[in-house]
């Protein structure tokens, strides 16, 4: 996409209606386009203003749940907590570290992602590096009816893996890192879900495996190459 | 919200009794700074504040009460953990806070539903045109009304495009089938209807 083409999604990327493979790329041209990025916060304003007229008080018992659950939840430290430096073309940061502190939360609670939530804590800034990463790039494949995408930083030696809408397996998926042995990364029973995977290999694989995963790939349903 | 007397016309004493004209609540950028540097009250304080609109904002995307309990609690406690992330700079702190809203509504609902079904939701969503849909429990803001305002001032395309993506957490691809409209041209409504929703709402980042 040229960067001509990419902007136009300016819109749909403030009202959150991209895919994630066009949020990644959009948010790495907002890095090189100081004007857009001030664009895509006002639009982003703008459209959190939309939240007003559907305002609906929610059910007492969520605030004491919620105050509850704070109480014993310890806080991040700011990301960049001196030196902080406000010029404009930072502004899309605002917008990416949002992006990045919600990528892998969304599945939290749903019980469809073989991660725990002590993971995902560990594994927000993770993410966000990988999909930061300057040579960052990605690689998808049309699967099982869905499509995987994966995200892939060298310098970091690692991935962030997308399953989107695959047709639920009857046992699990599992992932892998194939060089000359498969090692297992990743095991989810539905067919949408993110992964955060720390070191690569040549090849991604995704197989068809019993409930719980198997040691060694059993019926493999997609094979990306990563080089 | 109506704090507002004729005092000229008051005995003095009893002005004592009129409470102070406190049109607005506690600013939520004050909050939040607060709640980064730890304070449980101050967290509490912006609870109150946005709740109604976190809550509301995703249960219109999710339309599930239970669920959207669920992710509401999620999105408030990574607001809490996340609160010394949030920079003035880039935007307001409700914004800040919406954003994160929307972002977990829209995954949810995109992580748990075949395209299929979701875009049958979708249809019905539209059929609902929620900017006139008054929620009543929710007290007559003056920026309800100016944000709902501002939506009529759109076309028809353009209110139709922004709203069946913000509310009913469609992808712009999945907007352009509904409405049976070119994907470039979508693209386009949503850009240059939020431009317009902008300058209508008057939204600047000092």
């Amino acid at each position: 996409m040229t960067a001509v083409d990419i902007h136009s999604l300016v819109g749909a990327y403030a009202l959150d209606a991209v895919d994630d493979l066009e949020r990644v790329a959009f948010e790495r041209h907002l890095r090189n386009c100081p004007t857009c990025a001030a664009e895509v916060a006002e639009l982003r304003e703008t459209a959190a203003r939309l939240a007003e007229p559907v305002a609906e008080a929610p059910p007492p018992r969520l605030r004491d749940s919620v105050l509850a659950r704070v109480a014993h939840t310890p806080q991040e430290r700011p990301k960049q907590p001196a030196g902080r430096r406000a010029e404009p073309g930072r502004r899309w940061a605002w917008v990416a570290s949002v992006a990045a502190a919600v990528l892998f939360a969304g599945g939290v609670g749903t019980g469809t992602w073989a991660i725990t939530r002590q993971h995902f804590i560990n594994q927000t800034s993770q993410v966000d590096a990988v999909l930061a990463a300057a040579d960052a790039r990605a690689v998808t494949q049309d699967v099982e009816g869905g499509r995987i995408t994966m995200i892939i930083s060298p310098s970091h030696d690692a991935a962030v893996a997308l399953l989107s809408d695959l047709k639920p397996p009857k046992g699990s998926y599992q992932l892998w890192m194939i060089d000359a042995t498969a090692r297992p990364v990743g095991l989810t029973e539905s067919g949408s879900g993110r992964f955060y995977i720390r070191g690569l290999a040549p090849t991604f694989g995704l197989s068809k495996e019993p409930k719980g995963g198997s040691k060694t790939p059993t019926e493999v349903v997609g094979k990306l190459d990563l080089r | 919200m109506s704090g507002m007397r004729p005092e000229q016309e008051l005995p003095t004493q009893r002005l004592v009794a009129v409470p102070p004209p406190q049109v607005r609540g506690p600013d939520a950028n004050e909050l939040l700074a607060r709640v980064a540097r730890g304070d449980e009250r101050a967290f509490a304080e912006l609870y109150d504040l946005v709740s109604a609109r976190v809550f509301g904002l995703i249960r219109r995307v999710l339309r599930d009460p239970a669920q959207s309990e669920e992710v509401a609690q999620e999105v408030m406690v990574e607001v809490w953990r996340n609160a010394a992330r949030y920079d003035p700079g880039r935007g307001s702190a409700t914004a800040w806070v919406f954003t994160i809203a929307h972002r977990r509504a829209v995954d949810r609902v995109r992580s748990e539903q075949a395209g299929v079904e979701r875009v049958r939701r979708a249809a019905a969503v539209s059929a609902e045109t929620p900017y006139d849909d008054v929620v009543e429990a929710a007290t007559a803001r003056i920026e309800q009304q100016q944000v709902r305002r501002c939506l009529g001032t759109l076309t028809e395309l353009q209110r139709e495009a922004i709203t069946l993506a913000y509310y009913g957490g469609n992808s712009y691809r999945e907007v352009a089938d509904l409405l049976g409209t070119a994907l470039p041209t979508i693209k386009t409504r949503m850009r240059d209807g939020l431009i317009r929703m902008r300058d209508c709402l008057g939204v600047t980042l000092a």
